[in-house]
């Protein structure tokens, strides 16, 4: 016959110490390797800065990566940026309706492509073209044990495998802004053209009517910043992967995720650095 | 070994009390629980152990590429198990080491592998000088020249592991590490490999130290073998001494052996 024994009253006590203690350990645990993560991340970034001008020593290996991560995207910046500026445009039209003259379309598909949509969408897409590939054949080194083989020739991983790579992201991201910009303002031009009755003529004037230069600046700065948190979360990533091939997929999922969420954390500190004020 | 003097008295690598732990899902995994042991300068240690023991991870302490929980690593007379010792220092310049997988650099032929530390630690030497090194090398790994355009993905199992052989001599090491050497490889592959590590060993005056569970590799090479049990070194001597030894757990690892009891002691 079972027995409906109720629990010893300091039994529950120390369990419910014991949940607790485990609980704070573990959350406090969690917030310190976060911290030391970011504290990582901020000192590798600093090194591997330092290396660009040793990796330039090697121009076949920057040349080699910039056709791999910079010149291979070009094509899938051309697809994206295309229907970003036709969605844009037809987008424009229909909040516009009667409200706004049509020949404020182009200034407002400049603007919004120039400012945000380009370097953004731009960036979110090589997270998931540049930084995952960057992550996955770091990963795939270091399970390999090739990261290792590097150390152990006293040749530092970080400027073999890293400053190559962030030095590309690097220049590769304002390159493929500025083409994505242009395709897309092309594509909303077009859409204006043959399917929202606006004149070429009117689409193109209303994209210089407030163009600013500035504007410029504002979008290559971003496109600079988000090449660095590309790949920088790539290379940190592969290089942290462990446990075969579920570490390198895990590596990459995480280079895609945190590069992703910091390109839109740091699309709002640039634009709250940067356009607070309008330009003098 | 026959042609190689050593002497008893220089040792160039010293594990002192070493501790090492890994933090797993399981929890914390003492994986080296006190770890002494001494190699000498031109000898050929061989540490065995049962697979997931910590033979890989002594290795990988003898060169830096860990740092242990407790103890110390000196090797050539230099304490090398601090965090920052390997900023600026030479001490992997006189060690290699070959990989359990042989560690290929993918992305380059066989012939840039090879030269890849030389090219790079030397710059400005020129590219014949490097090519005779390459074909050298691969002379002595018994591979033809013509392999030095290859990529490693053309490579089978036992060519990869000479391959990243020949890389690790091209920098002229004095001490050669070797993770399991001949795992994975067919008897005679296996077997090739052995004599490499014997060759340069008298070829190159070299200290190698082989992680290895096989007990005819370990015989063939060593000149003295140790083994690692539960995080200790048990037994350290000759091959004569671990074929003669009474100690129960040498004798049920060396003849393959599950029950501890079956072994006659």
């Amino acid at each position: 016959m079972a027995t409906n024994r109720l629990p010893d009253p300091l039994l529950v006590l120390d369990s419910l110490g014991e949940i607790t203690i485990r609980f704070v350990r573990k959350s406090f645990s969690g917030i310190l390797d976060g911290l030391a993560s970011v504290g990582g991340v901020l000192v590798m970034c600093g090194q591997i800065m330092a290396l660009f001008p040793k990796a330039l020593q090697r121009p076949d290996s920057v040349v080699k990566e910039a056709m791999r991560l910079g010149v291979a995207s070009i094509p899938l910046v051309f697809v994206t940026s295309l229907f970003v500026g036709m969605v844009a445009a037809f987008s424009a039209k229909y909040q516009f309706r009667d409200m706004v003259p049509l020949k404020y379309l182009g200034t407002s598909v400049a603007k919004l492509v120039l400012l945000e949509l380009g370097p953004v969408l731009t960036g979110l897409v090589m997270s998931g073209r540049i930084g995952s590939s960057i992550a996955a054949q770091i990963a795939t080194m270091k399970e390999k044990e090739e990261v290792d083989a590097m150390s152990v020739l006293d040749l530092q991983p970080l400027r073999y495998l890293a400053a190559p790579r962030v030095l590309v992201g690097m220049a590769a991201m304002p390159v493929l802004t500025t083409i994505s910009c242009f395709l897309a303002i092309v594509g909303a031009w077009g859409v204006c053209v043959i399917g929202l009755g606006v004149t070429s003529y009117t689409f193109l004037s209303g994209t210089r009517l407030f163009f600013s230069p500035y504007d410029v600046f504002v979008c290559e700065i971003k496109a600079l910043v988000f090449g660095l948190l590309i790949s920088l979360m790539g290379y940190y990533h592969g290089s942290q992967a462990a446990g075969g091939a579920k570490g390198v997929g895990e590596a990459t999922m995480k280079s895609v995720v945190s590069s992703s969420v910091m390109i839109l954390l740091f699309d709002f500190l640039i634009a709250f650095l940067l356009l607070r004020q309008s330009p003098t | 070994m026959p042609g190689v003097q050593i002497d008893p008295n220089d040792e160039i690598i010293q594990l002192n009390h070493l501790r090492k732990s890994f933090w797993t899902t399981e929890g914390e995994q003492q994986v080296l629980q006190d770890v002494s042991l001494s190699i000498r300068r031109g000898e050929t240690m061989v540490i065995i152990g049962g697979s997931g023991g910590g033979k890989s991870v002594i290795l990988k302490h003898m060169i830096g590429l860990l740092q242990p929980d407790g103890g110390e690593v000196v090797v050539d007379g230099k304490v090398i198990s601090t965090p920052d010792y390997f900023d600026g220092a030479t001490i992997r310049r006189k060690m290699g080491m070959l990989f359990q997988m042989g560690a290929l650099f993918d992305s380059m032929s066989v012939g840039e592998n090879i030269a890849f530390a030389l090219r790079e630690h030397n710059p400005g030497i020129p590219e014949d000088s490097v090519d005779e090194i390459i074909a050298r090398l691969l002379g002595l790994i018994n591979l033809n020249p013509a392999f030095a355009s290859k990529m490693p993905s053309e490579l089978s199992g036992g060519m990869k592991k000479r391959v990243s052989l020949a890389r690790t001599l091209a920098v002229e090491p004095e001490i050669v590490l070797y993770d399991e050497p001949t795992t994975g490889l067919d008897p005679i592959t296996s077997d090739v490999i052995n004599d490499l590590i014997i060759d340069t060993q008298h070829q190159f005056n070299v200290t190698s130290v082989v992680v290895t569970h096989d007990m005819v590799s370990a015989f063939k090479v060593a000149d003295r073998i140790a083994m690692l049990y539960q995080g200790h070194i048990i037994f350290v001597g000759t091959p004569e001494d671990v074929r003669t030894t009474h100690n129960p757990y040498v004798q049920q690892f060396v003849r393959g052996q599950r029950k501890l009891e079956a072994v006659a002691v």
